[in-house]
């Protein structure tokens, strides 16, 4: 698929050695990523009442709250299925998109639309969208429908409905990623697939599938990432409490409480995790 | 075939109402008053317009300071991101060798999670007076670190295809390295340099998790935004919305390319 663009190197430029131009950037990573973190790690390692270090009194906390143990469950669970749904939605459309009617050129310009829109315009919108009162349970008022509670705290729904607000807003990068994969896709393989007689899905599963792995694979792999850190989505839609993942649960510890600890803590926790899951990424691009 | 097609528009214009119902919302919630927001069922269509939302905005939030707050960062973030990716940008450009080890920071950069920084940055910058500061200076910090990945990739890519005979000739004529690369290179990248400033803007003017816990009481427009809505008052909610669209909608034309290319999306390659 991608051209072997990396397999012969790239000369090496004239210019000397002016690897101290690269300085300033990593001083400022040093000093704004890298000392913060272990900043929080200390934090997180010190007990905030008696002024101890190190001490293990604020992951104590967080092994006793439940609240803690949801955001881990959620922070693993909702990430998986905004992905599946992103993926799913994606792949549908960006097939969908491939094929030839009019209005399609416009289309693919409306499709970008949601994503577009600031996160916090588009959390805004779906807080009314998904109210009580809102937009959805209108909808479903004019179908002769019953309304539905869809943003109670602690339930399946609830859960459900950040999953496909987070696909509606993001849907459209995977969308982008997979369409420029099938676009790729050399017309001749098509036109011989058609004359040896494969079609409909049997074509989508047995050559474009296969076709579009590595675009799929760099989606899920980018789009997982994204989805780790995940905050502002279940926040704004539920709060702290409704469907609680890492980040809000630091932020809760942070805000609600004012405590520094707990919450460097959760956020050493979730650095952790999204540090680990970047490790393939970059093992990719360096073998590469 | 005929009807093949007829369903593949039907589907079309499905989709075309999913994608654009938001955008339409909170247009039509910014400029009508707040009691259609709050009737039951919702109007879908505005019976009666008004700009009655945006002038109520000044009194109720000071609007011109949570404004002028988002731009000052948003072109703050800009200039640092650029000044620091540019050079290293160039080095990356030119050796191989140190483009590996810079291409993975630029990764960890990108994907490391905003609040695991912000707690520690929050309680860092509370001794530098940083924290919640007027201008917005620690906030600045902050998006510069969400700029660099960005403007790295862009003006790395952009500097890859200027054509090496051309600096070479540029030597060859007697020009210093910084000569050629401030009169031949730059001029060639200028394309990058601005899909990368317009990017910067963009991801700094959007950015809700450092604005929510950096500037607690003096706000950017994405916590405004938030508070309203979360106290109740649709009608200024989404006049702020509609206000922070603008931006976001003129560059659209810009950034989707960017988007095609998967530079958006880190692939950056």
């Amino acid at each position: 698929m991608s051209p072997p663009r990396e397999a012969e190197p790239i000369p090496e430029r004239s210019g000397g050695q002016r690897s101290w131009l690269a300085a300033p950037l990593l001083l400022y990573l040093g000093l704004f990523l890298v000392y913060p973190t272990l900043y929080a790690v200390k934090l997180a390692f010190t007990d905030a009442l008696t002024g101890d270090f190190p001490s293990g009194a604020n992951f104590q906390l967080l092994w006793h709250d439940r609240l803690f143990w949801r955001a881990a469950a959620g922070n693993i669970v909702l990430p998986l299925l905004s992905v599946a749904l992103e993926l799913t939605l994606g792949l549908a459309l960006a097939v969908f998109l491939a094929a030839r009617f009019p209005g399609r050129r416009l289309l693919r310009a409306v499709v970008i639309v949601p994503f577009a829109l600031p996160e916090i315009v588009f959390l805004t919108v779906m807080r009314y969208v998904f109210a009580p009162r809102g937009y959805a349970n209108a909808a479903l008022l004019a179908a002769g429908l019953g309304p539905v509670d869809w943003l109670l705290p602690g339930r399946v729904l609830t859960f459900l409905t950040v999953v496909a607000v987070d696909a509606w807003h993001v849907t459209p990068v995977v969308f982008l990623m997979l369409l420029a994969a099938l676009s790729a896709i050399p017309e001749e393989i098509s036109e011989a697939a058609e004359l040896d007689g494969a079609r409909g899905i049997a074509r989508f599963a047995f050559i474009t599938l296969p076709l579009l792995r590595p675009a799929l694979i760099a989606a899920v792999i980018l789009r997982g990432l994204d989805a780790l850190r995940v905050f502002a989505t279940p926040l704004v839609l539920t709060g702290v409490e409704g469907v609680p993942v890492l980040s809000t649960y630091a932020y809760h510890q942070w805000s609600d409480y004012g405590n520094d600890g707990a919450a460097a803590a959760a956020a050493t926790l979730l650095a952790l995790l999204s540090v680990v899951a970047t490790l393939p990424l970059l093992r990719r691009r360096v073998a590469a | 075939m005929k009807r093949g097609k007829m369903l593949l528009v039907a589907l079309g214009v499905v989709v075309a109402v999913i994608d654009l119902l938001p955008l339409a919302l909170i247009l039509k919630q910014a400029f009508t008053p707040d009691k259609e927001s709050f009737a039951w069922p919702p109007t879908w269509l505005p019976h009666q317009l008004t700009a009655e939302n945006f002038r109520g905005l000044q009194s109720a939030i000071r609007l011109d300071q949570g404004l002028w707050l988002s731009v000052f960062v948003a072109l703050l973030t800009v200039a640092s991101s650029l000044a620091l990716a540019l050079p290293a940008a160039w080095v990356a450009a030119q050796r191989p060798r140190l483009d590996r080890p810079l291409d993975a920071a630029m990764i960890v950069t990108r994907l490391f999670p905003s609040i695991a920084l912000a707690v520690p940055l929050a309680a860092l910058f509370v001794h530098l007076r940083l924290y919640n500061n007027p201008a917005g200076l620690g906030l600045w910090l902050a998006h510069t670190l969400l700029g660099i990945p960005f403007a790295f990739l862009i003006l790395r890519n952009g500097l890859r295809s200027v054509p090496l005979e051309l600096e070479e000739a540029a030597r060859l004529d007697g020009a210093s390295a910084l000569g050629t690369f401030w009169r031949i290179t730059l001029p060639l990248v200028r394309p990058s340099l601005a899909a990368a400033g317009i990017l910067v803007f963009l991801v700094s003017w959007d950015e809700f998790a450092y604005a929510l816990l950096l500037q607690v009481t003096n706000r950017s427009l994405p916590p405004l935004l938030y508070y309203l809505a979360a106290f109740g008052y649709p009608g200024m909610a989404s006049a702020v919305a509609a206000i922070m669209l603008v931006p976001a909608l003129c560059i659209i034309l810009v950034l989707e390319p960017a988007l095609r290319s998967g530079v958006l999306s880190g692939s950056g390659r």
